[in-house]
């Protein structure tokens, strides 16, 4: 089978079977998902390692996204910056990125260098170098990042904001990125610690997508990855968040054109049997002109310039997000009570059938487009395996969200969408003084 | 989610391998003008229509910048047989998307939708309807517009976007075409009657290209497609701007933004337009100075020195001659240290010049890219697509690609470094904290023009 589009268009979008993906698991406890598709020369070749900032602790915060930086700092017998400039120079590119639960490495390549690519990941897996002038290099770097995404971004620091008083105990209060303070004070054994905790090949799975046979990508995995020892993985996160008992408020006070407010309800982990009526609650909200929320505060009301619902995938119990931006002259209590209308109805009243008719397809033609590359195939197996046990359940996305009833939906609105379970944070914006014009 | 690095550079991309060929498509020219080219691809059983309306920016008058873009995003908001409503409850029960297309440099509008395969016959009657008869209701136009204005003032409060606005209004200046971009002030200037009288305009047969990628049965289709596009009018071909050239000045533009804790700052200088012969030269001199993770700039003010999270060379390649941006950022106290650093990069472009091994390794690196990047999704091949159509291309662009890579000589590519890549008549914009910052900028120029962030528009 060419790819898993050829079942798809076979059978008039009817479910897959899983089985044109393949699996094995090495000796020392990695688990490979591998798919053959010959449709362009090219390879995409991810390592999704379970760990990610809820392993870490007050001090080091940030370590694990750090720590993924370093990554491509020079191995063994890849010296530093050996990574990336082997693999341009035999026309692949690469990235990574970091979360609350995972660390994730993303190659792509063309086939040719799929032995080199396999050496150059074991080699950093193995044996990573910690040179001290190069740590103080890459923490320039991130906090370079930091201050980006963060610290001059007014969506970046009311999100942080918002996480941070959403969560008062579990480690999803503080952010990926790190507390500046933890970012300019890790130390080389943190990393160390850091690296014997989390880079085990029994805490990772690897997912191939692309032009390659099968047993040669097994193959190649048992020579260059399968000697590298097992170790335990990292111990289990303990701390739980305990329930909320009243609605939090925080506010960031900051020159802006406009004010944003993000509205957040804890929600459980994404493996829970609630996680595909939420999936649809929060299209039948946000998703498309014709949403609730879009056509009631951006359009008839012109409360708000944009209004999203979000959750992001989670070992741990997340956050329901809305973000909307008010427009000019909108106080942002204005907009949240139409928004906390919109909530409630959806707790009172159920959903009609053709609404929640239009929300499945929406889900189901938005899942197809995530499967068009090699690259968007790879990182969803990858999280289907890690975050919801199986990646075969990817397949069965469709049955999933047709299972979903008006009552569901209800159940979940009642349920999660309260006041006491309710985060606010909101950014005003402040009137500066120095900014009369030269 | 926060990713290890991200690149903004318009890199056209690309094997080690022989050359890859654009799969085979159709292209007809209706009796009206419509260019309806077919490109069926099975495997996703998706179905994209992109449709092309030449002018954009070039058919806009400066001082209603944006008038292309609110013309494009009202299409939806009523036609003659559908409401606003009606129409995004039609495209949402389909799972269907529509998107506008526009920047401040581009020569077309550009409308897309995609479907499923079995919507084909539902999808290609809302991209029309939207496209060929909109209403434009008033009440749709004003909400719209004020939308719009909003929208312009709130990229005041993302630097990186707000840096390149002023950076095209002071790079090409008010007389070019890529040199207004749209701001609250000329927004607010638009009136209903202009944008139908832009749209009557613009969306006639002669101005039109209808790209249509993916799963769908290449006859049937073209037939289907004759009959949507044949009523339209043929009306009058736009004439494209004739020369235009970037003002390009040499006085630093520092933006005041009071509470920023680093600098943002674009170093600048004439480049080429999307057919200059010298355009793959340029692709790979570009990439190994600032187009990819081991590049020149990032491996300087990155790699080595922890200076930035990131910095690139952007290579415009657009219908009119564009430019050639170093764009990066750093900590306010560290903008001297990284502008230098920057500056002394492409000074030893031209000095140095590049390896044989760098560019060998270039070569690689575009030609291995290449697939995923150009030809692997039918959203791809619809772009490419459009690209010959827009600036007027031929199949060549793609099949003789890696051939032209081929071809370029050590020799060849120093000498296009040294012609383009120049180490002075610089324009710097610089956007931070202006109390802070105010003497550096001044070691670049004999003068400084200074502008608060809070001053309406991109204008100086």
């Amino acid at each position: 089978m060419r790819s898993l589009f050829m079942m798809l268009a076979a059978s008039g979008l009817a479910l897959a079977q899983p089985s044109d993906v393949k699996t094995d698991t090495l000796s020392n406890g990695m688990k490979i998902l591998i798919q053959e598709d010959h449709n362009i020369p090219n390879v995409a070749m991810y390592f999704f390692y379970k760990i990610g900032s809820r392993n870490e602790h007050p001090g080091t915060t940030g370590l694990s996204h750090f720590f993924e930086h370093m990554m491509f700092n020079g191995a063994k017998k890849y010296g530093p910056g050996q990574f990336d400039f082997q693999m341009e120079k035999s026309g692949g590119n690469n990235n990574a990125y970091t979360t609350e639960d995972d660390t994730v490495y993303t190659d792509w390549f063309p086939r040719s260098a799929l032995e080199m690519m396999m050496e150059m990941e074991a080699d950093r897996i193995r044996d990573l170098a910690f040179d001290p002038k190069i740590i103080e290099s890459e923490r320039g770097v991130v906090y370079s990042e930091r201050r980006s995404s963060v610290d001059n971004s007014n969506f970046g620091i009311l999100f942080e904001q918002l996480h941070a008083a959403a969560y008062t105990a579990h480690p999803y209060h503080w952010p990926v990125v790190g507390w500046p303070s933890d970012i300019e004070a890790w130390t080389m054994d943190d990393l160390k610690n850091h690296f014997r905790m989390g880079y085990a090949p029994n805490n990772c799975v690897m997912v191939v997508v692309g032009d390659v046979q099968t047993a040669e990508v097994i193959s190649l995995a048992k020579k260059y990855i399968e000697p590298i020892p097992r170790q335990d993985p990292p111990p289990p996160v303990r701390t739980k968040e305990p329930e909320q008992i009243g609605e939090r408020r925080v506010t960031v006070v900051k020159p802006a054109q406009l004010p944003i407010e993000m509205v957040a309800y804890h929600v459980p982990e994404s493996n829970n049997p609630d996680d595909a009526a939420l999936d649809v609650l929060e299209t039948i909200l946000s998703r498309g002109q014709s949403s609730r929320l879009y056509r009631r505060m951006v359009d008839k009301e012109q409360l708000v310039l944009s209004v999203s619902a979000s959750r992001r995938t989670t070992f741990d119990p997340g956050l329901l997000v809305f973000v909307m931006q008010p427009r000019s002259g909108i106080e942002p209590a204005r907009a949240e009570k139409v928004l906390f209308e919109e909530l409630s109805r959806l707790s009172s009243q159920p959903v009609p059938a053709e609404e929640l008719q239009k929300a499945r397809n929406q889900l189901l033609a938005g899942h197809y487009r995530e499967l068009k590359t090699i690259a968007g195939r790879a990182n969803l197996l990858g999280e289907y395996e890690v975050f919801y046990g199986d990646y075969r359940k990817l397949y069965s996305v469709e049955q999933t969200y047709d299972a979903v009833t008006p009552a569901d939906i209800q159940r979940v609105a009642r349920q999660y969408l309260t006041e006491k379970n309710r985060t606010v944070a909101t950014l005003i914006p402040e009137v500066s003084s120095k900014g009369k014009q030269p | 989610m926060t990713a290890r690095w991200s690149l903004i550079a318009l890199v056209w991309c690309a094997s080690l391998f022989g050359q890859l060929k654009l799969p085979p498509y159709t292209r007809q020219v209706l009796p009206n003008g419509v260019v309806v080219d077919l490109l069926p691809r099975t495997g996703v059983p998706l179905v994209q229509f992109r449709i092309l309306v030449k002018g954009g920016v070039e058919a806009e008058p400066a001082n209603l910048a944006g008038l292309a873009g609110v013309t494009a995003q009202l299409l939806r908001k009523g036609t003659s047989r559908r409401s606003a409503d009606q129409f995004s409850e039609e495209l949402d029960f389909l799972g269907g998307t529509f998107q506008t297309f526009d920047s401040p440099q581009s020569s077309a509008t550009t409308i897309t939708g995609e479907f499923l395969k079995k919507d084909f016959d539902r999808g290609l009657d809302l991209m029309t309807d939207a496209v060929l008869h909109p209403t434009f209701p008033e009440a749709e136009v004003r909400k719209t517009l004020s939308q719009r204005v909003d929208a312009a003032k709130s990229i005041k409060d993302n630097p990186q976007a707000a840096i390149g606005a002023y950076f095209a209004a002071y790079f090409f200046g008010p007389g070019h075409p890529y040199g207004h971009p749209a701001d609250e002030i000329t927004l607010g200037r638009i009136q209903r009657q202009e944008i139908v009288d832009f749209h009557k305009r613009l969306y006639c047969g002669r101005n039109l290209v209808v790209i249509v990628t993916g799963d769908f049965d290449a006859e049937t289709a073209a037939g289907k497609l004759r009959e949507a596009f044949a009523s339209v009018p043929s009306g009058q071909a736009f004439e494209w701007t004739k020369t235009a050239h970037a003002s390009a000045p040499s006085d630093v533009l520092l933006i005041d933004k009071p509470d920023a804790t680093q600098t943002y700052f674009y170093i600048a200088q004439p480049g080429i337009d999307r057919k200059n012969p010298d355009r793959v030269k340029l692709l790979l001199i570009n990439t190994l100075f600032g187009g990819r993770f081991t590049s020149m700039l990032n491996e300087a003010l990155r790699v080595n020195s922890g200076l930035s999270y990131g910095a690139n060379c952007l290579l415009q390649r657009v219908r009119l001659p564009g430019a050639i941006v170093i764009t990066t950022y750093t900590k306010t106290e560290t903008t001297e240290k990284a502008i230098d650093l920057a500056l002394d990069v492409l000074k030893q472009l031209g000095e140095k010049g590049i390896t044989a091994e760098q560019l060998a390794s270039v070569k690689a690196y575009i030609k291995g890219t290449f697939p995923t990047q150009q030809l692997e999704t039918t959203d791809q091949l619809s772009n490419v697509l459009a690209d010959m159509e827009l600036y007027g291309l031929g199949k060549d662009e793609i099949d003789d690609f890696f051939s032209r890579i081929d071809a370029a000589s050590l020799d060849d590519i120093n000498a296009a470094a040294r012609k383009y890549y120049k180490p002075d008549h610089l324009t710097l914009v610089m956007l931070g904290n202006a109390a802070k910052i105010r003497q550096v900028a001044a070691k670049y120029a004999s003068k400084v023009i200074e502008v608060s962030v809070n001053k309406p528009g991109y204008g100086t």
